[in-house]
């Protein structure tokens, strides 16, 4: 359990939420680091390097979804937005530009602690595990897929998405299920998260992600993995 | 033969019938054309006064016409026959002989009826010489005639008073011929004849002539009103039009406005009234869009209000809410009064979290921006999950809750959050009110609808207080319900999704007898729905009374349903 223990980002204008939030992730053993402003975002993630992002939307300087843009540009560190809005399109657009989950204020303390080990958590297979999916090779392992010896870059939650669905080529899941996955929800949440990520997860393996072959949605019950190599 | 007589004229009404309901119907469809178009209205009117007029016109001139022309020719025809008369009895004076025979007599008229056949205008007439009947002159003469076969035309009223007149009299005469009668002038006086006695004279002028002169000038007339008529009738129908296509293009873009399209203008030509009326309409279609966009304006303002005030809020709410817990979860090792201010300090944040997440809900839905998340679900999932949640409150209050589900899934377009929002709370609702009793969970649907009610045998209430339920923070006990919790929103919310959703939620209480909400739901968009698959009086009331049906006033719009199939399964 060590392992899971790591150095979190905490970047929110509101000093007190900020450092209530630290209270709360140092109480469980994390390391939070602060960041205030939307602009000096990016350098302290650079400089800190750490496991995880907690994100507010609303920042001076650079908002939210910008800074999000910029570090899954570089990295595929898990992020976690904190929004005061739950309204869809607020939602989908955070995701949009590159976050893992999100947490609506005014949120408890044991959901954030949920949410953030649900993102550190790493599924630490002793023995290596390869699957194929599609045209895709996945080395679960080493956390890598690739198609021709070729690497794609996933971020993690993507990397858990595609491994939930390649492992059972067989099953269709639903959204929920999906959800209990590879977000780690124990209760019914917000399906949007599914559907954005799948969008996501779909323009960087398929080869027409208007014509989905590898990740292959079923109708009025959720996704499934593609039966066929295309 | 009686049966056969009886039956005919029913044959008759019948065939009467049905020829008159023809007929009545044309005259319906004419009666609402004419009543439907303006231009018409004033076509008609307009000819049938041109008409009126022109007739009253043309039949006092060609009775002018007729008058002057009969009279001129009937005044020169009788001094003609005057003038002819006193030649003739002048010739019978020269001629007189003492010693003249009859035969003499007779053959002097024959040569005067001859001369006179000319007469001095030149027209031929003819001529007829009588003999008074009776008499006693010396010799005896027959009278003559230039055409014996028109001597009946002189009848003998005429005959009696020319020879008691000492004047010339006449009489207007139709004259036979082949075809109608020729329209003729009958002028007689009388000659005295020596020693032959008195003889009645009669001239026959024919007036075929002016006859046709006057049928000239009529056809003439009547051409001429009708060319007048057509004439009024393409004038006028020319006018209407010039003066109803501007009405009529406004009514088309006032159409269009209604229908929401608010860009939508008149062409302005030239400087007349119907430029004015374009101009004032188009003014009048700018302000309107000025005042929606206003109102769209305050509406996205609203919105972004209620968005940043959200913001605002609830980052020191979230603030507070960890504090609180660290405290909470602390309490063993805080003195007990401290201990119970942090539970209570908990406790009262989960009440304040829930008003301020209702109040925001409430605002979406007032600002309009509360959206529909449907998609195609087995309902009969959404309220096993609704019931599950509510156990637990059930077990806690000692309340049965019984749930009947149909067997068959039963699938509708909905936003399972929301209707699962509204069946927590008619559940909490319910669960809080029962005192004791059972909960009863229906759900029923037929092809249009899908229906739930919640029903519990509670304290009920009167359908005054029914009419209430869905008001904001209104309660039915306002002592005795601040403790049960709640945010008095609830059924107000819970009505909201039940509109968003296009359908109803409705209320029957009684006091002593419970009450029952009833949500019905229309299974895709585009449905109205008609009557709830499940009743919402309960089957076991005892008296059938009238009952309150709040949600009947509700005006369920379709269209406000957003088009469930193109959203992504």
């Amino acid at each position: 359990m060590g392992g899971m223990k790591g150095r979190i980002l905490v970047v929110d204008d509101d000093v007190a939420l900020a450092e209530m939030i630290g209270i709360v992730l140092k109480s469980e053993g994390f390391e939070p680091l602060f960041c205030a402003h939307g602009d000096e975002a990016l350098e302290a993630f650079r400089q800190g390097q750490p496991d995880l992002v907690l994100l507010d939307l609303m920042l001076p300087g650079k908002d939210g979804n910008e800074i999000c843009r910029l570090i899954r540009a570089e990295s595929g560190v898990p992020i976690v937005m904190l929004t005061a809005k739950s309204d869809t399109v607020d939602v989908v657009l955070g995701l949009e530009s590159g976050a893992d989950d999100y947490i609506s204020k005014p949120f408890k303390p044991k959901e954030l602690i949920a949410r953030v080990r649900a993102r550190l958590r790493r599924t630490d297979e002793p023995s290596p595990e390869h699957l194929t999916i599609g045209d895709l090779e996945i080395d679960v392992t080493g956390h890598r897929v690739s198609r021709d010896g070729k690497t794609i870059p996933l971020t993690p939650l993507e990397f858990d998405l595609l491994v939930a669905l390649a492992r059972k080529p067989w099953q269709v899941f639903t959204r929920e299920v999906l959800l209990e996955r590879v977000w780690g929800y124990r209760h019914a949440a917000d399906t949007r998260l599914v559907n954005v990520h799948v969008q996501r997860l779909r323009s960087k393996i398929e080869h027409d992600p208007e014509d989905p072959k590898i990740v292959v949605t079923v109708r009025g019950v959720g996704y499934k993995a593609g039966t066929e190599a295309s | 033969m009686t049966a056969g007589v009886a039956a005919w004229p029913t044959r008759v009404s019948r065939a009467g019938r049905r020829g008159w309901r023809r007929v009545s119907g044309a005259v319906q469809r004419v009666v609402d054309r004419w009543r439907g178009s303006l231009q018409i209205r004033v076509v008609t009117s307009a000819l049938l006064f041109g008409v009126v007029a022109l007739g009253a016109l043309g039949w006092f001139l060609s009775d002018r016409i007729a008058g002057g022309l009969y009279e001129d020719r009937r005044d020169q025809l009788l001094a003609d026959s005057a003038s002819s008369t006193q030649q003739a009895q002048q010739r019978f004076n020269r001629s007189a002989s003492e010693r003249a025979t009859g035969q003499d007599v007779e053959a002097l008229f024959l040569e005067v009826i001859g001369q006179l056949q000319v007469g001095g205008t030149g027209d031929r007439r003819d001529v007829f010489l009588l003999r008074v009947p009776g008499g006693s002159a010396r010799v005896f003469a027959n009278g003559q005639t230039t055409a014996p076969h028109l001597v009946d035309l002189i009848d003998p009223q005429l005959r009696r008073a020319v020879r008691e007149a000492d004047v010339q009299m006449w009489m207007p005469v139709g004259i036979p011929t082949e075809g109608e009668p020729a329209p003729g002038i009958l002028v007689g006086s009388t000659v005295t004849v020596p020693t032959a006695g008195t003889y009645e004279l009669y001239y026959l002028y024919d007036l075929s002539a002016e006859q046709q002169t006057l049928a000239f000038l009529q056809r003439v007339l009547v051409s001429g009103a009708a060319v007048l008529v057509l004439l009024l009738g393409v004038l006028t129908w020319m006018v209407t039009r010039t003066a109803v296509q501007p009405v009529r293009a406004a009514a088309r873009v006032a159409e269009r406005l209604a229908d929401g399209l608010l860009s939508e203008r008149m062409t302005v030509r030239g400087k007349d009234e119907m430029a004015t009326l374009a101009r004032s309409f188009n003014e009048m279609a700018e302000s309107l869009q000025l005042q929606i966009h206003r109102m769209e304006e305050l509406s996205r303002l609203q919105r972004r209000f209620v968005s940043d005030v959200s913001h605002e809020l609830k980052t020191p709410l979230t603030t507070i809410r960890m504090a609180a817990e660290i405290l909470h979860g602390s309490r063993e090792s805080l003195d007990p009064a401290a201990a119970r201010s942090a539970e209570l300090l908990t406790a009262q944040l989960d009440r304040f979290e829930a008003l301020l997440a209702d109040l925001l809900e409430m605002s979406r839905f007032d600002a309009g921006a509360a959206m529909l998340d449907a998609e195609r679900r087995d309902v009969r999932e959404i309220v096993v999950q609704a019931v599950d949640q509510a156990t637990s409150l059930a077990a806690k209050k000692g309340v049965w809750l019984g749930v009947e589900l149909p067997d068959e899934p039963v699938i509708a377009d909905v936003d399972g959050r929301r209707v699962e929002r509204i069946l927590r709370n008619l559940l909490v609702n319910a669960l809080e009110h029962a005192e004791g009793n059972p909960v009863e969970v229906r759900l029923g649907a037929d092809a249009e609808a899908v229906a739930i009610r919640v029903r519990d045998h509670g304290v009920g209430m009167t359908p005054e207080e029914s009419e209430h339920v869905f008001d904001r923070f209104w309660r039915a006990d306002p002592a005795r319900a601040r403790t049960t919790g709640g945010t008095g929103l609830g059924l107000a919310i819970s009505q909201e999704d039940a509109h968003l959703h296009g359908g109803r939620l409705e209320v029957w209480a009684r006091p002593g007898l419970g009450a029952s909400f009833l949500l019905t739901l229309p299974r895709h968009a585009g449905i109205t729905l008609g009557e709830s698959p499940v009743p919402l009086v309960p089957e076991d009331t005892p008296s059938p009374e009238a009952t309150v049906d709040v949600g009947a006033h509700v005006v369920v719009d379709p269209a406000a349903v957003p088009d469930l199939d193109r959203l992504e399964a």
